[in-house]
């Protein structure tokens, strides 16, 4: 039997404001397997993205179900879905988005404490990991782009979730930085053995994937 | 997520300074106003309760508050004099007492005019530190006669004051120095310890004439009563003394109250005052940590990311607001010991109290307010669309 982490079925999403309609996604049905490394792949405005907003449960879809380790979250409140995406998920984004008034340690501090712990074992796990113990002082403004995305990958793996759900992780990276990144995913996927759901836009960064899920116009069109 | 608080404000550190000064002053403004007006009424009440008489009798039209009004006549000492508690001989002594007004140390001061006899209880122990008591002329016609007739060798030629040792040091007026009452010559002939119920006091009769007032008036009665006389005992006389004189009579215990009810507009303005000065401190504070907010979006919407509950963003709000608001209680309780000395020391005749319990108020107010202009950009913080806010910040 397959054991599926993330399943979507029928999902839908429009964006209203006022009498405008816009709807992004159209009945996406989708399955992601435990462990497995995931690109995400479309244009740019094709509703990839929302969709990982959706799946990263920070977006609520308009119709259809997204299950997490077999858990329907679609009836969740906003409590419930917060306190799943604590536990489950770790976000890497294309900004980085780091807390600029605290230092790389404490970026990952207070990402532990909302989960409720902060052990310093975990924490210096992590920065080791993405290889920068030496900067833990450092406030993002102080790190290179490059050393800021490892830092937001240590903290999005601190706590070692079910499924880190990066968007567009090397958007604002350089080749060289690109390489490290993709290359830190893939040693994190093989080692620690979490599910990794990528989006891109780019062919190169996607082929780091065990597997690729093309979307266009809101649709799925390869997987 | 007290790091996240503290790390934001230090981050602002202009901001957070201004936030902390203007709830500071609030609290200062707060603490100063309605110590400087209770300090000064407790101070005037404490003095007029060394008197050593019970009760004080004044015309129903005499204003505590400006000292003016209606009058007395000194003949009305008999008829309270007659006043029997029961059996026993009630009154022991009517002391009357002839307010003048004159300007010394740069303040507009009460003048107590008393029969030289009746001294003693004002002075209560109270020693006189320098120069000598005064004397008086036998009546006020007298007095009169003698400040008019500058041809009779008789003459007055200046009012004798006797003041406090607070207002000597606040005026620095020693023994022999002059000033002038009206158009009448007026010289410091003794200084009294601080304490005694006015800081002037003159001859009663000489200050009448000075006043231009031949006739035997007073403003104030105190009534010295027989030593076995209970509160109860006191209360009927001074209705009694209503009763039979028509006059307003209250126990000298009360006089606090009594002048906290003439001062109630004072009181009124003080605390209108301390309001609108705490509302436009917390508006400032609402104003600060909107900002705060607006400026924080993509920080509160990363914490969200992470998986924050909406609890603790609006908790890691009212953290910042109670940081900036217990520190400005802080500095502003000290800043308020600053006023208070300022004041003392600047205007010497000037009483700032400072109780624990209103100490503990203005923090109380400060932190509730705090918490109060949090609620509004902590629930702004929440409505706002994480994702819109990584996407398009």
């Amino acid at each position: 039997m397959e054991d599926v982490l993330l399943k979507t079925e029928k999902l839908c999403k429009t964006f209203r404001q006022g009498r405008l309609e816009t709807p992004v996604l159209f009945d996406i049905d989708m399955k992601i397997k435990r462990g497995e490394f995931v690109a995400i792949m479309g244009s740019s405005g094709c509703g990839k993205s929302t969709l990982m907003h959706i799946l990263g449960l920070m977006l609520k879809s308009s119709s259809g179900r997204v299950i997490i380790d077999g858990l329907d979250t679609s009836a969740l409140d906003d409590n419930r879905r917060a306190r799943l995406r604590r536990d489950k998920i770790g976000f890497v984004f294309q900004r980085f988005n780091l807390l600029p008034t605290l230092n790389a340690y404490q970026n990952i501090a207070v990402a532990e404490r909302i989960r409720g712990h902060c052990i310093d074992g975990q924490i210096w796990r992590a920065l080791e990991a993405v290889q920068m113990t030496d900067k833990k002082q450092y406030k993002p403004g102080q790190l290179s782009i490059g050393q800021q995305q490892r830092i937001a990958i240590a903290r999005a793996i601190s706590h070692q979730p079910e499924i880190i759900m990066a968007d567009e992780p090397t958007g604002n990276l350089d080749s060289s930085n690109s390489e490290r990144i993709l290359n830190l995913f893939s040693q994190i996927h093989r080692q620690q053995g979490i599910t990794i759901v990528m989006i891109t836009h780019s062919l190169t960064a996607a082929q780091w994937a065990d597997r690729i899920i093309q979307i266009k116009d809101g649709r799925i069109v390869d997987h | 997520m007290l790091i996240l608080a503290l790390s934001n404000l230090t981050h602002r550190k202009v901001r957070t300074c201004l936030s902390i000064l203007a709830v500071a002053i609030s609290i200062t403004l707060l603490l100063v106003l309605v110590g400087l007006s209770h300090g000064t009424l407790n101070e005037i009440s404490q003095r007029m309760q060394s008197v050593e008489a019970e009760i004080i009798v004044r015309d129903r039209h005499f204003d505590l508050g400006s000292m003016s009004g209606g009058k007395l006549w000194e003949k009305e000492i008999e008829q309270i004099l007659q006043l029997k508690i029961g059996t026993n001989p009630t009154v022991e002594r009517v002391i009357p007492v002839f307010l003048g007004r004159m300007k010394l140390g740069g303040l507009s001061q009460n003048v107590f005019g008393v029969h030289p006899e009746d001294f003693s209880y004002f002075a209560g122990n109270r020693r006189i530190l320098e120069g000598y008591l005064f004397t008086d002329i036998e009546s006020p016609a007298q007095a009169l006669a003698r400040l008019e007739s500058p041809n009779n060798p008789q003459t007055i030629n200046y009012l004798p004051l006797l003041i406090d040792k607070r207002l000597s040091n606040a005026a620095r007026l020693n023994v022999g120095d002059t000033t002038t009452f009206g158009d009448t010559m007026a010289q410091i002939t003794g200084i009294v310890e601080t304490g005694v119920a006015g800081r002037v006091f003159a001859p009663i009769n000489m200050l009448r004439a000075a006043n231009g007032i031949s006739a035997k008036t007073a403003h104030l009665f105190f009534v010295k009563a027989g030593n076995n006389l209970n509160t109860d005992q006191l209360q009927q006389l001074c209705d009694e003394i209503e009763t039979k004189t028509r006059r307003s009579a209250n126990l000298v215990a009360n006089y606090g109250q009594v002048l906290e009810q003439n001062f109630q507009n004072l009181t009124i303005f003080v605390g209108l005052v301390s309001v609108i000065a705490l509302v436009i401190c917390f508006l400032f504070i609402l104003v600060t940590m909107h900002t705060i907010v607006l400026e924080r979006s993509k920080e509160i919407a990363i914490i969200q990311s992470l998986g924050a509950a909406r609890s603790m963003i609006m908790i890691q709000t009212i953290q910042e607001a109670l940081i900036i608001c217990i520190l400005g209680c802080i500095i502003g309780i000290v800043m308020s010991f600053g006023a208070k000395w300022l004041i003392e020391t600047y205007q010497p005749l000037m009483t700032v109290e400072m109780r624990l319990h209103w100490l503990l108020l203005a923090v109380l107010i400060g932190v509730v307010g705090g918490v109060l202009s949090a609620l509004v950009p902590g629930y702004m913080a929440l409505r706002r669309d994480p994702v819109e806010v990584l996407s398009f910040e």
